[in-house]
């Protein structure tokens, strides 16, 4: 990439963001908007400096258990799609059930969940987990039932057992598709870490973003809760920006 | 910036002032009120005074307006789209601390109805010695910080508070947060034998329920806080007394709370209330000095940033004379 397409991918995005925080800081300041309704973005970026340290400490926990959930979403996820894929029965009695994980409210069964597998990690990557797993699912059943009927043809003429259309046809057909639900679920993996660490948090001295994020709203401390959704959507963008990376590079493989 | 900040809220607060005239022109004054929770024992004077119509006596028409978790009773008080707020002495500190303009003006509880619930088999008779086990309290309010500063709960895993006395009736070594008339009731009526041991008595007391009003509201509307607070006095004293009638109305509101419950919480609410304090100085008596051991012990503990200003503008005690 030349210096040219780069600035033209980075420069808009920065310019936006630039007008964004000036707009902030504008209606804060023409308004005289009281902070504990609407901090300035100086008084986020104090409360970041602030409180770097134990944000930072947050953030790295609330990645383990965002992450965890999502890498044990997409295993689950792509096994239970294998398995979908190979009896229309078993896709049709199970789909709905699929369905259930993405329709739960996750806010009420989150407290069940703690009772039932205890506090700390282990409940936030449940969360997590239960949250992210159906894109994953839905996609990669998709990619996989989804097969081009004449590639399909090609194999069963060529006599290919049912192993051989499995891997050699219908998991490089879904590739995409895995890609196209990972992305959906790592946004939702940090979402689902947040609401885990609401209710199964990580012990006495450990925080995750979820901790402050309850601790600030609770006392009021909105610049300091903004610091917390900043950290947030980073981790979010950081796991969303690292799987389309790595789709972008597998799909390049396997499109030769 | 502080003066700054309070040109919108003027503006906002203008607006439900007109409102309020044009309303006493017809016939009463229509003032809404906040509540920080989902209607409960623990509001049952201002639902009394209601019911019984201390309010309408005084030629007022509260409409009150149940809250739940994360209620933004504070925010909703301080930008004037409700007059009236019900909310715990430490979160008026927390919110004088980001400059909302909010102040007490009446306080039913002297003392703080939190407690901490343990298993009575656990032999734990002060919140010092709870030590290797589990205890769930919420990050939200002010207390759990302060214990976790105060105490060093040795070998305790604190964990959320799940909003329920599932986890706590399941394991022998679990404490929880708890409002005295409320979890230890669930816990004991579902088969568990709680202690609860009060946050008050290890000296960290906020006053619980206060009535909160805006500063401007204070000035401008006076007569009207005023009204609001007398007749909530007496709905408080009637509620004390009487509950039976006020608690059937609550429990049509949140069917969640069976009249058992709400009689036994307005049983218990009574030394809460009515202690000694408030015998000597009348129903929903605050000082000066409470009010600032708090903010102390909230500073200390690192909660907020010391301001002695905001602690002399936090409550005006002028109506309950």
């Amino acid at each position: 990439m030349n210096i040219r397409k780069i600035s033209s991918q980075i420069v808009p995005p920065v310019f936006f963001f630039a007008l964004f925080l000036f707009s902030w800081y504008a209606l804060v300041e023409v308004f005289a908007i009281p902070p504990f309704l609407l901090p300035g973005p100086w008084l986020v970026a104090d409360a970041v400096i602030l409180h770097g340290e134990r944000l930072l400490n947050a953030t790295l926990l609330t990645a383990i258990g965002s992450l965890t959930g999502f890498t044990l979403s997409f295993v689950v996820g792509f096994c239970i799609a294998l398995l979908f894929s190979q009896s229309r029965i078993i896709e049709r009695g199970l789909y709905p059930y699929a369905i259930f994980l993405q329709t739960v409210p996750i806010v009420a069964i989150a407290p069940l969940i703690v009772l039932w597998i205890g506090y700390g990690l282990q409940g936030v990557v449940a969360v997590s987990f239960i949250i992210s797993l159906f894109p994953i699912i839905a996609n990669t059943t998709a990619g996989l039932t989804q097969v081009d009927p004449r590639l399909l043809d090609l194999f069963i003429l060529n006599n290919a057992g049912r192993w051989q259309i499995l891997f050699k046809l219908r998991v490089p057909n879904a590739v995409p598709n895995m890609l196209t639900g990972a992305r959906i679920s790592s946004g939702l993996s940090v979402i689902g870490a947040i609401v885990g660490e609401f209710f199964a948090g990580y012990g006495t001295d450990d925080f995750g973003l979820g901790y402050l994020i309850i601790q600030t709203s609770g006392q009021a401390k909105t610049d300091y809760l903004f610091a917390c959704i900043l950290f947030c959507t980073i981790l979010g963008l950081t796991i969303f920006t690292a799987v389309g990376l790595s789709s972008h590079y597998l799909l390049r493989r396997w499109r030769g | 910036m502080n003066l700054l900040a309070i040109v919108p809220l003027i503006a906002i607060l203008s607006c439900s002032e007109t409102e309020l005239a044009s309303n006493s022109e017809t016939s009463r004054n229509l003032v809404r009120l906040a509540l920080n929770w989902f209607p409960e024992a623990e509001h049952g004077g201002f639902y009394a005074a209601q019911v019984h119509g201390y309010y309408a006596a005084s030629n007022i028409e509260v409409e009150i307006l149940g809250g739940g978790p994360d209620a933004p009773v504070i925010q909703r008080v301080a930008t004037g789209s409700v007059d009236f707020g019900v909310t715990n002495a430490d979160d008026v500190l927390y919110a004088r601390a980001q400059k909302a303009p909010v102040v007490a003006v009446m306080a039913p509880y002297q003392v703080n109805p939190r407690c901490i619930m343990v298993h009575a088999s656990a032999g734990i008779e002060r919140i010092e010695q709870i030590e290797n086990m589990t205890l769930a309290m919420s990050q939200r309010p002010a207390f759990s910080h302060y214990l976790r500063w105060k105490y060093a709960f040795k070998g305790v895993n604190i964990v959320p508070y799940p909003g329920n006395v599932s986890q706590f009736l399941a394991d022998p070594d679990f404490a929880q947060q708890g409002y005295i008339f409320s979890e230890p009731f669930v816990a004991k009526s579902k088969g568990g034998n709680p202690r609860s041991l009060l946050v008050a008595d290890i000296g960290f007391n906020p006053y619980a329920s206060v009535l909160i009003v805006t500063e401007n509201t204070l000035k401008e509307q006076a007569d009207i806080v005023r009204a609001v607070v007398r007749a909530s006095i007496e709905g408080w004293r009637h509620y004390l007394k009487d509950p039976t009638e006020t608690n059937r109305h609550i429990n049509t509101l949140n069917p969640e709370m069976g009249m058992e419950i709400l009689a036994y919480g307005a049983k218990e609410s009574k030394r809460l209330v009515l202690n000694e304090v408030a015998s000597q100085n009348g129903l929903g008596h605050m000082s000066a000095e409470r009010w600032n051991t708090l903010h102390n012990q909230m500073q200390n503990a690192e909660l907020i940033k010391g301001n002695p200003d905001n602690v002399s503008a936090a409550f005006n005690t002028q109506f309950l004379k």
